[in-house]
């Protein structure tokens, strides 16, 4: 009778490890994000948080690759006056969408930034790829070991970094993102959608600031 | 040397393929190496830290418009071999090729194309642009002076006749 009871409750302990285990596996593939946020043709749903004002009239969409030196060359000469002139005055605000395309390390930087967004964090690690990216594709600069090191610097919580990363929570959300990029178009990175009442502009490259203010000042 | 491209360029056929090669290669890889932009506006920019590959694609053209038509000219006017004709050509292709493929379309329809083939193909050429591009130059200089060389043997030969 009792090794009967010990082996019933045994059963019943591991009915339930595996229900909270299935639960718990489940709950790491739901993501706080508004589905239905959209800017013009672009399902910015999966993107990025908003940068700058949410109610702003314009957004500009980037699609971007982390290893892409051209973002970088548009991250560090344009990005900033773009951020001083029209997103810090409310005018525009800014999406950030992957297409993640040029090497194996790419689609893990897309998704180290949405485990960094799990702990409100996303520009802050954007950032951090941005500023560290070296000029050569797959050289180990956007390793998992260096992603999870610019985490570190950021104080991220690194247990649920590391687990983020390991398990590849994000990788359908970076894909998703990608295709985005490609039903709209964009065959190449950095690409950008300035999204404004009236209409949207598609850029295509790291394009100066000029070229930017000659459109944003013609939709504010 | 002078003496032997001023024969080259003296007719104006070569003179005016020279030009052509020239304006069609910066502008092409200016294009492509996104210096300059056509649409929605044309603009021209360099960005900070990429002058010296600025430089570099100005010489290529360069080396390209002088060294090209040269040997043209060995092939049609002195019924000569295309042997030099061909390394000519291959340094202004791989001068060309590097960088070319990095992140703009091009590097997109490559790896689009030929999955993770492009996408090594693509970043070994974009890892290496700069030292392609350098060896493009050494190939485009040392083809030059060879046609110097051959010209001037070959121009003296000919004017013999």
């Amino acid at each position: 009778m009792n090794k009967k009871g010990v082996i019933l409750g045994m059963f019943v302990i591991s009915i339930i490890v595996v229900i909270v285990a299935s639960m718990s596996s489940s709950s790491n593939e739901t993501f706080d994000v508004d589905m239905t946020r959209t800017h013009g043709s672009i399902s910015t749903a999966l993107g990025s948080p908003i940068l700058g004002d949410p109610l702003a009239p314009i957004t500009i969409v980037e699609f971007g690759d982390y290893q892409c030196h051209q973002c970088y060359n548009w991250f560090h000469d344009t990005k900033p006056m773009i951020t001083r002139d029209y997103i810090e005055t409310g005018k525009a605000n800014l999406v950030f969408v992957d297409l993640a395309f040029l090497g194996r390390d790419s689609p893990k930087a897309a998704q180290a930034t949405y485990c960094a967004d799990d702990q409100n964090m996303y520009w802050e690690y954007h950032n951090s790829l941005y500023t560290f990216q070296e000029s050569k594709i797959d050289n180990g600069w956007a390793s998992s070991e260096r992603l999870k090191s610019f985490a570190f610097n950021l104080n991220l919580d690194m247990t649920l970094f590391d687990e983020c990363l390991d398990s590849e929570k994000h990788s359908k959300r970076v894909q998703y993102n990608s295709q985005q990029a490609r039903d709209n178009g964009v065959r190449g990175t950095p690409g950008f959608f300035i999204v404004g009442p009236d209409g949207q502009e598609q850029l295509a490259g790291a394009q100066p600031f000029s070229v930017f203010k000659r459109i944003l000042d013609t939709m504010v | 040397m002078i003496f032997e491209i001023k024969t080259v360029y003296s007719n104006s056929k070569y003179f005016l393929l020279s030009v052509v090669i020239f304006s069609t290669m910066l502008v092409g890889l200016l294009i492509l190496s996104e210096y300059i932009f056509l649409e929605p506006y044309v603009v021209s920019h360099i960005p900070s830290g990429s002058e010296f590959g600025f430089v570099l694609i100005v010489m290529i053209s360069v080396l390209s418009a002088l060294v090209l038509p040269m040997n043209i000219f060995r092939i049609n006017i002195l019924k000569k071999s295309k042997q030099k004709m061909g390394s000519g050509i291959f340094g202004s292709i791989i001068g060309a090729a590097a960088g070319a493929c990095s992140c703009g379309p091009i590097g997109f329809a490559v790896i689009s194309t030929f999955g993770s083939v492009g996408a090594t193909a693509t970043a070994f050429l974009t890892n290496y642009e700069i030292p392609i591009r350098i060896i493009a130059i050494i190939i485009l200089v040392i083809t030059y002076f060879t046609t110097i060389k051959s010209l001037k043997s070959e121009c003296k030969v000919n004017f013999q006749y």
